[in-house]
C-alpha cells in the first residue's frame, strides 16, 4: 500500500465517525471563528465566551425545568507539585469536543470534554523570582489557529501547540523579579496575542501588550502609566512617581470588531493605600482604557477611582450591550466596579451615561457633569471606615448579561467596610510596595473553615441589575461572601457559586434557587458551558477540582 | 550484545564532539552496578517517564536516550539537575528523590543504548549523500507529509530532528524499508473500529477502562467511549515500507540525510 492510499482510507474512517455525532469537524480556531463564536455555542473559544464578554451561553438543554436532575459529569483533580491549589480560578476553553484549561500556577491541560481525561499536559515551572500578592494562580488561555497562548507567573506568554502541547515559543514580558507577572487569560484580537502584567502590589508600571500570534514578535505596547512626554503624564505630579506607579492588568478585556476598539480595565495605582507620593489623579490606574487593536493607541478612556487610595482596581470585565437604553438604541458598556458604582457608557466615545451605587457606598457622595466622582472620605493616619472594603463590591469575578431578561448579574460583597489607615511607604525593588494593610473581616483569600461571621460585616450575594436604573431587581443572598464568576443561559437559568463550596443554578428571572451542589472547596473562577454529542454541559472549578455536570442521558 | 552498545555510545559520542561546542559529551565516571541500573530505570518509569517518555526521548529537545546533556556532564550535574528542576522550564525540582536514588536514575540513563531500541547493525548498510537524500525526504519520498525535522513539518510520525545522533545506519535503513520490524512504545500507531466499521488510526495518548484518547493522523485529539467501538488495540505502522518506492541508492541517500539530522544545537 503506498502513502498516499493508507492516509486516504484513514480520512473517510475518521468522516465516517464524524458524522455519527452532531459536532462540526474540528478545525482551526480562525479569527472569523472568534469574531462569529456567539454562531456556535457549544465551543468556548474565549476566556468571557465571547468577544462582548456577557459570559451568555445560547444553549438551552438545561432549563429551570430540568436542572433539579443535574449531575456531576466528571472531576478533574489539580495535580500540582506545589501541592493543594491556592486558588483555581481558570475559565475553561472548549473547542471540539477538547478542553483547554490551566491548573495552578501553569500546568496547561488538554482534556476530553466528554470524560475528563487528559490528552496531554504542558507543565511550567515558574522561575523562583516569580512573586504574586494574592495565590499562584492563572485565569485561563486564548487559542488562535492551532495555537494555545498561556502567561506564566514568572511573566512569560507561552504559545503551545494545540494539538500535541509543544512550546512553538516563548517570550519574557516583563522581569518576574520587579513583581511583574502574567495571571490574566489572553486575548485574541485578529493576528495579534494582548496581555499585560500583574503586580499591583509591587510597585511595577503597568502596560497592554501586543504580540504577533505566529512570531511572538512585540508589535505595540501601550504604558497604563504613562511616562514624561507621554499624554497624561500630567497626572502623576510628582516626578518619578510614574516609574512605580502599578497600573496592572489581570482580567481579560473585550473587542468591539464594529468598532474595532478594544477594552481593558486597569489595576490600582502603587502604593496602594497611601497616595501621598503620587499626587494627581494617576491615568490610567482604575481606568477603563478603549485601544486601536491594531496599534495600541488611546481611543477613550474613563476613571472610576480618581487618585484611589482603597485599592479599587478597575480589572473587572468590560460587558458589551447593544441595547434599547432609555428609548434609544445604543452600543453601551455595562461595569459593575470594585468601588461599589455601576456604570452604563456609551462605547462608541466613552460618554457616561449612568453610574450609581450597587452596594453601600460611602467613599464618594455623587458626580459632575462628566461622571467624575465627588470623593468625601480617603484614608487618615487615625484610620478611616470605609466602604465597600478592601476586597471591592465585585472584584475579577466575571459578571455575564442576558439578553432574554435584560438583566445584569454581578457576583457581589455587599455592604462591607474596611478602617484605612495612612502609613509611610518605601519602594524597594521586588518587595511589596503598599502601605497599611487596610482591616477586612473577609480577606482576599477564603482560608477560614469555619464562618462566625457578625451580620454586620456583610455578605455575598448574586445580583441582577437593570441597566436602564441600576436598580437591584433581585438578590440571591449567600452568608460568605462570593469569588465566582456568572453564567447565564438563553433558558433562563443563571450559574455561580461562592467561597462556601456551593454551586448553584437560579432563575435568572427572580433569582430563585433551582439547584445546588456543595464542591467541598471555594468557587474561584467564572462557570461556562459546552455541548458535545448534543448534549449540554456546565463546568465550574471549584477548591483543586474541575467538575463538569450534565442531565442524565 | 555489549559489543553492539559500546560501538554506538563511540559513534554518537563522536558526533556531539564534532558538531557542537555548547553541548556536553557524556562523561561516564564510571560502571554502574546492574542492580542500581534497575533501581534507577524503576525511580525514571514512576518520576520522569510522564513527561520524558517509557524510551527518554519524549521531550522534544532533551532527548535523554541520546548520551548528550545539556545541563551539565558529570553524574552530580545531572543530580543537581534532576534534584534542583531547571528553572523556567517544565523540568521540575525532584526533592523527594535522596541523591542516592537519583544516583540510580542517572545509573539507567547512562545504560541506555544511544536510541533506547537496541539498533540492527548486521547488515550492509550503504550510506549515501544526504543533500540528495533530503531531496528524497522532502520530494518523492513524502516524508514531511508524517513527519517533521525540528518542528517543521508533519505531526503524525515522531519528528526526526536529532535521529541521526541517537540511530544506527541499519536501524534507519531497516525503518525506511520494514517499518514495522520495531517501533518504539511511544510511536506505536492505534487504531479504533466503531460499529459502523469506520477506523481511526493515530497515537494512544491517554486510555482508561472506558475511553480512549489519541490524536489521529489528521492531527485531532479525538476519544472514543469503548462500549461504541467494535475493536481497539495497537496496530502495525501506519508508515508504507519503501521496499519497491525507492531506488537502492535512493534508499543510501535517505539514511545519509537521516544521519546528518543531529538534532538542534544545545543551547
Amino acid at each position: 500500500m503506498n502513502l498516499r492510499g493508507l492516509v486516504f482510507v484513514q480520512i473517510v474512517g475518521l468522516a465516517g465517525i464524524l458524522a455519527t455525532g452532531s459536532n462540526l469537524a474540528y478545525g482551526q480556531v480562525t479569527s472569523e471563528r472568534l469574531l462569529e463564536a456567539g454562531q456556535e455555542p457549544r465551543n468556548w473559544l474565549t476566556y468571557s465566551g465571547g468577544y462582548d464578554s456577557q459570559r451568555h451561553t445560547t444553549l438551552t438543554g438545561i432549563t429551570p425545568a430540568n436542572v433539579v436532575d443535574l449531575q456531576l459529569e466528571w472531576v478533574y483533580q489539580v495535580r500540582s507539585r506545589a501541592g493543594a491549589a491556592e486558588k483555581f480560578e481558570a475559565t475553561p476553553l472548549v473547542v471540539d469536543g477538547v478542553m483547554y484549561t490551566v491548573t495552578p500556577p501553569n500546568d496547561l491541560v488538554a482534556l476530553d470534554a466528554l470524560t475528563g481525561r487528559a490528552f496531554w499536559i504542558y507543565s511550567h515551572t515558574p522561575s523562583q523570582d516569580a512573586r504574586v500578592c494574592c495565590g499562584r494562580i492563572n485565569r485561563g488561555v486564548a487559542i488562535h489557529g492551532d495555537t494555545l497562548f498561556m502567561g506564566t507567573i514568572d511573566a512569560h506568554l507561552l504559545a503551545i501547540d494545540a494539538r500535541n502541547g509543544r512550546l512553538k515559543w516563548d517570550v519574557e514580558v516583563a522581569d518576574p523579579a520587579l513583581g511583574y507577572a502574567l495571571t490574566v487569560a489572553p486575548l485574541i484580537v485578529k493576528d495579534k496575542v494582548v496581555v499585560g502584567p500583574a503586580g499591583g502590589e509591587y510597585g511595577i508600571r503597568g502596560f497592554i501588550v501586543a504580540y504577533d500570534v505566529e512570531t511572538g514578535n512585540e508589535e505595540w505596547r501601550f504604558n497604563t502609566v504613562p511616562g514624561p512626554g507621554e499624554p497624561a503624564s500630567e497626572t502623576w505630579e510628582r516626578e518619578d512617581s510614574w516609574r512605580t506607579g502599578g497600573g496592572s492588568i489581570w482580567v481579560t478585556g473585550s473587542y468591539d470588531p464594529e468598532l474595532d476598539l478594544m477594552y481593558w480595565g486597569v489595576g490600582n495605582p502603587g502604593p496602594d493605600w497611601n497616595g501621598d507620593s503620587r499626587p494627581g489623579d494617576n491615568l490610567y490606574t482604575d481606568s477603563v482604557v478603549a485601544l486601536d487593536p491594531d496599534n495600541g493607541e488611546l481611543q477613550w478612556h474613563y476613571q472610576f477611582t480618581p487618585h484611589d487610595e482603597m485599592d479599587y482596581d478597575a480589572v473587572q470585565v468590560p460587558v458589551l450591550v447593544d441595547m434599547n437604553w432609555r428609548g434609544e438604541d445604543r452600543q453601551v458598556m455595562l461595569w459593575a466596579n470594585r468601588n461599589g458604582l455601576f456604570y452604563v457608557f456609551d462605547r462608541t466615545d466613552g460618554e457616561f451615561l449612568h453610574g450609581s451605587p450597587f452596594v453601600e457606598v460611602n467613599w464618594m457622595d455623587g458626580f459632575d457633569e462628566n461622571g467624575r466622582p465627588n470623593q468625601v472620605l480617603a484614608p487618615t493616619e487615625g484610620g478611616t471606615l470605609i466602604m465597600p472594603n478592601n476586597q471591592g463590591a465585585t472584584n475579577w469575578y466575571s459578571p455575564s448579561y442576558s439578553p432574554e431578561t435584560e438583566l445584569f448579574y454581578i457576583p457581589s460583597w455587599v455592604d462591607t467596610f474596611s478602617v484605612y489607615t495612612k502609613r509611610p511607604v518605601e519602594y524597594v525593588e521586588g518587595q511589596q510596595f503598599v502601605g497599611a494593610f487596610p482591616t477586612m473581616a473577609m480577606p482576599a483569600l477564603g482560608t477560614q473553615p469555619t464562618n462566625v461571621r457578625l451580620p454586620e460585616e456583610g455578605f455575598g450575594a448574586i445580583q441582577a441589575v437593570d441597566p436602564q436604573t441600576g436598580d437591584i431587581e433581585w438578590m440571591f443572598e449567600m452568608t460568605d461572601v462570593t469569588d465566582s464568576g456568572v453564567l447565564s443561559t438563553a433558558s433562563n437559568l443563571v450559574f455561580a457559586g461562592g467561597r462556601e463550596g456551593y454551586f448553584y443554578a437560579l432563575d435568572a428571572r427572580d433569582g430563585s434557587m433551582l439547584w445546588r451542589q456543595s464542591l467541598g472547596g471555594q468557587v474561584s473562577a467564572g462557570p461556562m458551558s459546552y455541548e458535545v454529542n448534543g448534549r449540554q454541559y456546565v463546568a465550574i472549578a471549584a477548591g483543586a477540582g474541575l467538575f463538569v455536570f450534565a442531565l442524565p442521558e | 550484545m555489549p559489543p553492539v552498545r559500546m560501538r554506538i555510545r563511540v559513534i554518537a559520542g563522536c558526533a556531539a564532539l564534532i558538531l557542537t561546542g555548547a553541548s556536553t559529551l557524556t562523561a561516564q565516571e564510571h560502571s554502574y552496578a546492574p542492580a542500581d541500573i534497575q533501581a534507577g530505570q524503576g525511580l525514571f518509569q514512576g518520576n520522569c517517564s510522564g513527561c520524558h517518555g517509557q524510551a527518554g526521548d519524549g521531550v522534544q529537545g532533551a532527548d535523554l536516550s541520546s548520551g548528550r546533556f545539556r545541563r551539565g556532564s558529570s553524574d552530580e550535574d545531572l543530580i543537581r539537575v534532576i534534584r534542583s528542576g531547571i528553572a523556567g522550564t517544565s523540568m521540575p525540582p525532584h526533592e523527594s528523590l535522596s541523591v542516592g536514588d537519583t544516583r540510580t536514575i542517572v545509573a539507567f540513563l547512562r545504560s541506555l543504548p544511544a536510541g533506547g531500541v537496541v539498533p540492527v547493525d548486521d547488515r550492509e548498510v550503504r550510506v549515501g549523500d544526504a543533500a540528495r537524500g533530503q531531496a528524497v525526504f522532502e520530494g518523492r519520498g513524502e516524508c514531511t507529509t508524517c513527519h517533521s525535522v525540528n518542528g517543521e513539518g508533519g505531526l503524525r510520525g515522531p519528528d526526526l530532528g536529532g535521529i541521526g545522533a541517537r540511530r544506527s545506519p541499519g536501524s534507519l535503513e531497516q525503518s525506511i524499508l520494514e517499518p514495522s520490524a520495531e517501533i518504539r512504545a511511544g510511536n506505536r500507531s492505534y487504531r479504533v473500529v466503531d460499529a459502523t466499521g469506520a477506523t481511526v488510526t493515530g497515537l494512544l495518548l491517554n486510555q482508561d477502562t472506558h475511553s480512549i484518547q489519541m490524536m489521529s493522523t489528521d492531527e485531532r485529539l479525538v476519544s472514543f467511549l469503548k462500549s461504541e467501538l467494535r475493536e481497539f488495540g495497537f496496530a502495525s505502522s501506519p508508515m508504507p515500507s519503501y521496499q519497491d518506492e525507492l531506488s537502492g541508492d535512493e534508499v543510501a541517500d535517505l539514511v545519509g540525510y537521516l544521519l546528518s539530522l543531529r538534532g538542534e544545537d544545545a543551547q
